[in-house]
């Protein structure tokens, strides 16, 4: 993110939001993880990378995409299969990538973009440049084993490499307290003498400063950091998946949606009236329109660009 | 680029020959790196690197914690952001930890970035049996040959194992290099400084008229000896190297196998869904039926009692036994 304003983020968080509804929204999404409820997440992290740091992700990628600069219009043809995606609308929801913009990319298996992480980390490190990885995953991830072994290499190396957990508390239908031990997910990092923190996720001041603290540390050469965020998840696991949460669960979740809080912040403190977010509102909208105008405007693979960048 | 250098002949062991490729190479290009267990001063299990932790230091010849599956993941996501590491994995049946990061994301990734990102990484890894039990003797290669985006090779020489490492450290994708426990004593000559073998190019070690062998790694040996067997009872192989699974050199096997009109495959794997059995199939669909017949380990685990090892293995009596059989019969015939 260029502009760093509390606006701007505002701004960046409410275009999230409505580029994931109006994709949820058309008859041809397709298979979609939704991240609605975990904006703050996402901005608040991506607001604090330089252009020449890389971020990789789990699956539940659109927001992380938007946040770090991954132009949406490309973003959404790639989501609906076009070739003009920033995959050639090959990679689709779970696979995004665009290193050029600093998002090295998603990967849908869950964990698997971990270790991957630590090899980027692992090649910025020894290329000598001032620039970091960091690897966002959610509590899905947090109990396979190739988060264990890349604490592990990334400590003992000193990896420029940040660990951020979007602990969402539900894993499709898991919820975290069935599936992870720690009282405090975070406390892993311990182990290994990664500083690590928990912080509300869905408070965007609060994952700012926490993501902006860990990645001082990380900066100057000191080894990884660990940072969890506790979110909140507004949507069932994917735009297939069945809701498991009651009605009164669901609207009581809804109720600290990261957007209305940053909202009221701004506006609390004279930053903000009905006028200048109605005009914010107007911007996102049209973003998100001319999103989905480019997508409808770009053609679908040809069959014969099955066998194109195979090998 | 300097002109090329001469090329001169010289004896080494087949570990050395890997050792020098890798050597060469590194030299040339400073983003190759070594990460794998024991591959620092101790120089590899097998010795098969040598020196190159004394040459090029700690930064580029890693040691790293005995976890395969985060090791093959930091070469695969190094190689995506711009290095060419090669991760050594000590024995082949470890290599299944290091499958995710490897299958699932270094073998696709040229396609679903959409060209954006390749991830030119080496997987050098030992198969074999050599009295070391169930976990640690596997040939599980035809596993590999069916990734999408995913070359395969396996050398049977010092020169092939010098020539195949220079192409796996120049090419533009992922690569697992297979070599064998029981090659390592192996010496023969290497041609330093010639050109590099390229994929998907076989080899007729011995030329033959009635029977071709298709086979690979230490079992080109087996199948060597089987011939010379095969040659008292009058009968001809014909004995060619694969060195490249993936991808498989057709043109010289369909090639053979029309001259002579009879396909035997050799592998240390399992002959179900082996090698064998997509050389079998692809020849057929090139010259219509052939006789043909497949021999691999038996389908049982390989154990590291010697007599239940040796029981399992291929040997050049049990080879030249089901090539005498694919003499005869009309009827195809499959044999353990």
């Amino acid at each position: 993110m260029t502009d760093q304003s509390p606006t701007a983020k505002l701004r960046m968080m409410k275009l999230i939001r409505a580029f994931e509804e109006a994709l949820a929204a058309r008859p041809d999404h397709g298979f979609q993880l939704i991240s609605s409820g975990e904006e703050a997440v996402a901005v608040g992290l991506c607001s604090s990378l330089r252009p020449q740091d890389q971020l990789l992700t789990g699956g539940r990628s659109i927001g992380p995409a938007i946040a770090r600069g991954v132009d949406p219009s490309r973003l959404m043809a790639e989501l609906l299969g076009r070739s003009s995606g920033t995959n050639k609308g090959k990679g689709g929801r779970g696979h995004i990538s665009d290193p050029a913009s600093g998002f090295f990319g998603a990967h849908a298996v869950v964990g698997g973009n971990i270790t991957i992480a630590a090899g980027v980390a692992l090649a910025l490190q020894m290329s000598g440049k001032e620039a970091v990885a960091v690897i966002l995953f959610g509590d899905g991830a947090f109990g396979a084993g190739a988060l264990h072994e890349t604490l592990n290499i990334a400590a003992s190396m000193k990896l420029p490499l940040l660990f951020v957990c979007n602990n969402n508390q539900l894993s499709v239908s898991t919820p975290r307290s069935m599936a992870l031990a720690p009282a405090r997910l975070s406390d892993i990092g311990i182990a290994f003498g990664i500083p690590s923190e928990t912080v509300d996720g869905m408070d965007l001041d609060a994952v700012s400063a926490a993501i902006s603290g860990a990645l001082e540390h990380v900066r100057a050469k000191k080894g990884p950091a660990f940072v969890e965020c506790i979110s909140y998840r507004f949507a069932s696991h994917s735009t297939t998946a069945r809701e498991t949460r009651s009605r009164e669960q669901l609207t009581e979740i809804r109720a600290r949606c990261p957007i209305v809080k940053q909202s009221g912040k701004l506006r609390e403190a004279g930053a903000l009236d009905d006028a200048s977010e109605q005009e914010l509102d107007r911007l996102v909208a049209g973003a998100v329109e001319a999103a989905l105008k480019f997508a409808d405007a770009s053609p679908m693979p040809r069959e014969e660009e099955a066998l194109q960048d195979v090998i | 680029m300097s002109s090329k250098p001469a090329v001169a002949m010289k004896k080494m062991f087949f570990r050395e020959a890997i050792a020098l490729a890798v050597r060469e190479e590194m030299r040339a290009n400073p983003d190759i790196l070594i990460l794998g267990q024991d591959v620092g001063p101790f120089g590899g299990s097998y010795r098969e690197f040598d020196g190159l932790f004394e040459e090029f230091g700690a930064q580029r010849v890693r040691d790293m914690p005995v976890a395969e599956a985060a090791m093959v993941g930091v070469g695969v996501g190094a190689a995506a952001a711009g290095l060419r590491p090669i991760v050594s994995i000590t024995y082949m049946d470890f290599m299944m930890l290091g499958f995710d990061p490897l299958i699932n994301y270094g073998a696709k990734l040229r396609y679903k970035t959409g060209g954006q990102l390749t991830a030119p990484v080496v997987v050098k890894t030992t198969a074999g049996a050599k009295g070391q039990g169930v976990a640690h003797s596997q040939c599980i290669e035809a596993w590999l040959m069916s990734v999408p985006g995913l070359r395969v090779v396996a050398a049977a020489t010092p020169a092939d194992a010098y020539g195949l490492m220079k192409t796996a450290l120049r090419s533009d994708g992922p690569v697992v290099y297979v070599d064998h426990k029981r090659l390592f004593p192996v010496a023969g000559e290497v041609p330093v400084g010639g050109d590099a073998v390229p994929f998907g190019s076989a080899k007729i070690c011995r030329p033959g008229s009635d029977l071709t062998i298709t086979t690979h790694s230490f079992m080109v040996r087996t199948a060597l000896e089987a011939a010379k067997l095969l040659e008292k009872d009058g009968v001809s192989a014909e004995v060619i190297d694969l060195r490249s699974l993936a991808p498989l050199d057709m043109k010289t096997i369909v090639e053979s196998v029309g001259r002579t009109g009879r396909l035997l495959t050799l592998e240390e794997g399992q002959i179900t869904t082996g090698v064998g059995a997509e050389v079998v199939t692809r020849v057929i669909e090139h010259l219509g039926p052939v006789q043909f017949t497949r021999v691999g380990a038996l389908p049982a685990p390989i154990s590291s009692n010697r007599i239940l090892e040796a029981a399992c293995l291929p040997d050049a009596n049990r080879v030249a036994a089901a090539a005498r059989l694919l003499q005869s019969p009309k009827k195809l015939v499959s044999s353990y």
